[in-house]
């Protein structure tokens, strides 16, 4: 069969697109960040392997207009036409569906992500999308789905496939029960990068240092510890599963080796802990990856790495490790079931600065509890931690109910969710009623990441200069400039609704 | 539709209440061998509530380092135990096996939704399924639950491991001991439940390593056990 795993270009009303951020939510931005979708790799390269023909459809890093796009997915007409969701574009994705629904009849439209998989009725009702795929595992499950079509022409009558919601030839919806919750993940190949067109994504990614850089498949999928309220990799219905060491490490020769790939991030929710972090940075020094001139780098949790750890990560050539932080008060951390104290965070961050890594804090702001005073403790910790370079870069975030994960779940239920319409999810303002005014959060934003000019900030980076360390100097002067030019984006994304009222949008319903 | 009896069956129990989530230091009680590799840690209740099959995370003291541990001991009652494993080269494992009546220990939680139905619970039948310490939530479980329908099958290495088999129901335990004879079968969980399917309307739990997770729901699916009623949390 001919398969396109399709990302449609989706641009808002001023011309940014809608690019995968940090967890793969979307966020508008002009300036591009291209993020492969690495399951989505992987369910590419298995089908190809079974001998399907694969179409890697990236509309966005290749860098076709909306309508080039779906021009060109009409002229290819494929059997099925893979799709990704996620709350802020599920509207532009039904519509989509409609519009493509007419033009190619007979092509099959299945519909994979965090939103429809727990909302399936949803998506099959605002759309003639024939198949929800509920499963996080789109590699397993796809690998079994299409060869399952190919064969069985009553498939949507037949087919047992766990995971799925399916459109009936009469109409009606078919559900085949829970998906399988963990895989084996050895069995799912590594990513084809020629297939996906890796280099694509190989440079315009802001938390890249050195270019080419790309992202490893993911050891860990999807969250180790999978508690955190805000983010879609928790529910009963998710566990973990995870890739062994060994195929890990023999992608990374390969990146290193024959694509001379000079950065790689794995953005498992949560990477290796523990034996299999050392047994990881243990066989990147064993294999003399380390001597490569390539940076590698990861998702982690406060408390999850020790010193000794983090010491066998840096000789490894690590460097990239993003943190979240998400706030600074203990009321907010509990909330979020974070699952660490506020008082480990500098010495967890202190081992990593002392052996060299680059630490990245992620924050958010704009919780529906959270006072004045939280937030100042929030904005005055992190530009401690910044001034005393226990971190070397952050990313702000406006914190926005998506996917139905428990906290909007949570704002829903508390009835402090401020519109229904999903476009306004998109993290570009704040959507929920919170006890200051929005205006405040805004404010927030700014300052944190306004540390960036801070005198003593740019003093701290030039003294690490005299550690001599290669990435250290790069810092503060390749990637400093690019920084600098992001900084500006973020602030005017994310503050760009400061000064208009709070509650202009439509009042939600709990149904 | 079967979403929801799946939400049922996983008990999403979405309702935020953050004074559940608890951080503090706690005093140990006791410290008890079960097997050459496995302990039982007793720690004093203090203000920490849970749901039977949750979790909490556990560090020594300014450690900065903690691990999520299923609660091995029942909802109701005054002290609070966790079954570790002394992981060799472990971060926190080890330092556990250390802890004295009298030490203290950092305990932030309670997480997660690996847990039985809050409403009636003991109107279905259960098969939990375990490896090792994956049996501690299905110990809280039946700690916590009276008049439970359930049968335990729990694979482990060796016959001693078969921590505090006098706490499960006469017959609902059954022990898969792999390496030596020994227990009720010698051979894995999941030969067992080849040759003695459980039944497909029964709800089944599985908590342990990953490999024996994914075994086993092969074997249910060919035994036709609905996906929708086997539930999984993997350690490793």
């Amino acid at each position: 069969m001919k398969v396109a795993i399709s990302y449609p270009p989706i641009l808002n009303r001023f011309g940014q697109k809608a690019m995968v951020s940090q967890n793969r939510n979307v966020q508008f931005f002009q300036k591009p960040t291209y993020l492969l979708p690495v399951v989505q790799g992987q369910a590419a390269t298995w089908l190809e392997q079974l001998g399907h023909q694969v179409l890697w459809d990236d509309g966005n890093s290749q860098l076709k207009s909306y309508r080039r796009w779906s021009d060109d997915l009409v002229r290819e007409n494929p059997d099925v036409i893979v799709f990704e969701s996620t709350t802020p574009v599920m509207k532009f994705y039904w519509s989509t569906i409609v519009e493509l629904k007419n033009r190619l009849p007979e092509s099959i439209f299945i519909m994979t992500g965090y939103h429809s998989m727990r909302r399936p009725e949803e998506t099959l009702s605002k759309s003639p999308t024939d198949l929800v795929l509920r499963s996080n595992h789109i590699d397993f499950v796809l690998a079994k789905l299409i060869p399952f079509i190919a064969k069985e022409p009553n498939w949507r009558e037949t087919c047992e496939i766990e995971g799925l919601v399916i459109r009936m030839k009469n109409g009606n919806t078919r559900d085949t029960g829970h998906f399988r919750q963990v895989e084996p993940l050895e069995k799912s190949p590594l990513v084809d990068r020629d297939l996906v067109q890796w280099k694509n994504y190989a440079k315009e990614n802001g938390n890249f240092l050195q270019t080419p850089g790309t992202y490893a498949s993911s050891v860990i999928r999807d969250c180790m510890f999978g508690k955190c309220t805000f983010c879609r990799y928790n529910g009963g219905d998710l566990t973990f599963s995870m890739l062994p060491v060994e195929k890990s490490l023999n992608e990374y020769e390969r990146l290193v080796n024959d694509y001379g790939t000079k950065e790689i991030f794995d953005d498992s929710g949560v990477w290796y802990r523990g034996r299999e972090a050392r047994e990881f940075a243990q066989g990147i020094i064993d294999r003399g990856l380390h001597k490569k001139g390539c940076y590698f780098g990861f998702n982690t949790r406060f408390e999850y790495l020790d010193e000794k750890t983090i010491a066998l990560l840096a000789k490894a050539n690590f460097r990239f490790i993003l943190i979240g932080l998400e706030a600074a008060d203990d009321e907010t951390l509990a909330r979020l079931k974070k699952g660490y104290q506020i008082q480990h965070v500098e010495r967890c961050l202190s081992w990593m600065t002392k052996y060299g890594l680059h630490p990245h804090l992620t924050i958010m702001v704009g919780y529906y509890w959270q006072t004045q005073e939280q937030l100042d403790q929030t904005v005055s910790f992190v530009k401690d931690l910044m001034l005393r370079g226990l971190a070397r870069t952050l990313q702000v975030t406006l914190c926005t109910p998506l996917d139905f994960t428990e906290y909007h779940e949570e704002c829903i239920r508390e009835g402090v969710l401020l519109t229904r319409n999903y476009d306004d999810h998109d993290m570009s303002k704040l959507i929920v009623k919170t006890p200051i005014p929005h205006d405040s959060y805004y404010l927030a934003v700014r300052q944190m990441y306004s540390i960036a000019f801070h005198p003593q900030f740019i003093l701290r980076q030039l003294k690490f200069l005299f550690s001599f360390r290669k990435r250290d100097w790069q810092f503060l002067f390749t990637y400093g400039l690019r920084a600098i030019r992001r900084v500006r984006q973020h602030i005017f994304n994310l503050t760009r609704e400061q000064g208009k009222s709070d509650n202009k949008l439509e009042p939600a319903h709990a149904d | 539709m079967a979403t929801d009896s799946l939400k049922d069956s996983l008990n999403l129990n979405l309702k935020a209440n953050y004074a559940d989530v608890h951080k503090a230091l706690h005093n140990v009680l006791g410290n008890e061998s079960l097997s050459k590799n496995t302990f039982k840690l007793i720690i004093e209740r203090g203000h920490l509530n849970f749901r039977a099959g949750q979790c909490v995370n556990l560090g020594l003291p300014n450690s900065a380092i903690n691990r999520e541990y299923s609660t091995y001991s029942g909802e109701k009652e005054n002290e609070l135990e966790f079954l570790i494993r002394e992981v060799e080269d472990g971060d926190v494992s080890p330092a556990l096996r250390k802890l004295n009546r009298g030490d203290t220990i950092e305990i932030d939680g309670a997480y997660g939704l690996f847990t039985l139905p809050e409403s009636k619970p003991e109107d279905r039948s259960y098969v939990f399924v375990a490896t090792g310490t994956g049996i501690a939530p299905f110990h809280c479980f039946i700690r916590s639950i009276s008049n439970l329908d359930y049968t335990i099958l729990h694979g482990t290495r060796l016959n001693e491991e078969n921590y505090e088999i006098g706490h499960y129901a006469e017959d609902s335990y059954i022990h898969c001991v792999s390496k030596e004879k020994g227990g009720n079968f010698e051979g894995r969980v999941t030969d067992y439940l080849r040759q003695n399917p459980q039944g497909a309307e029964k709800h089944y739990y599985l908590c342990g390593n990953r490999n024996m997770a994914n075994e086993v729901y092969d074997i249910l699916r060919e035994q036709k056990v609905s996906g929708s009623n086997i539930i999984t949390e993997v350690f490793f």
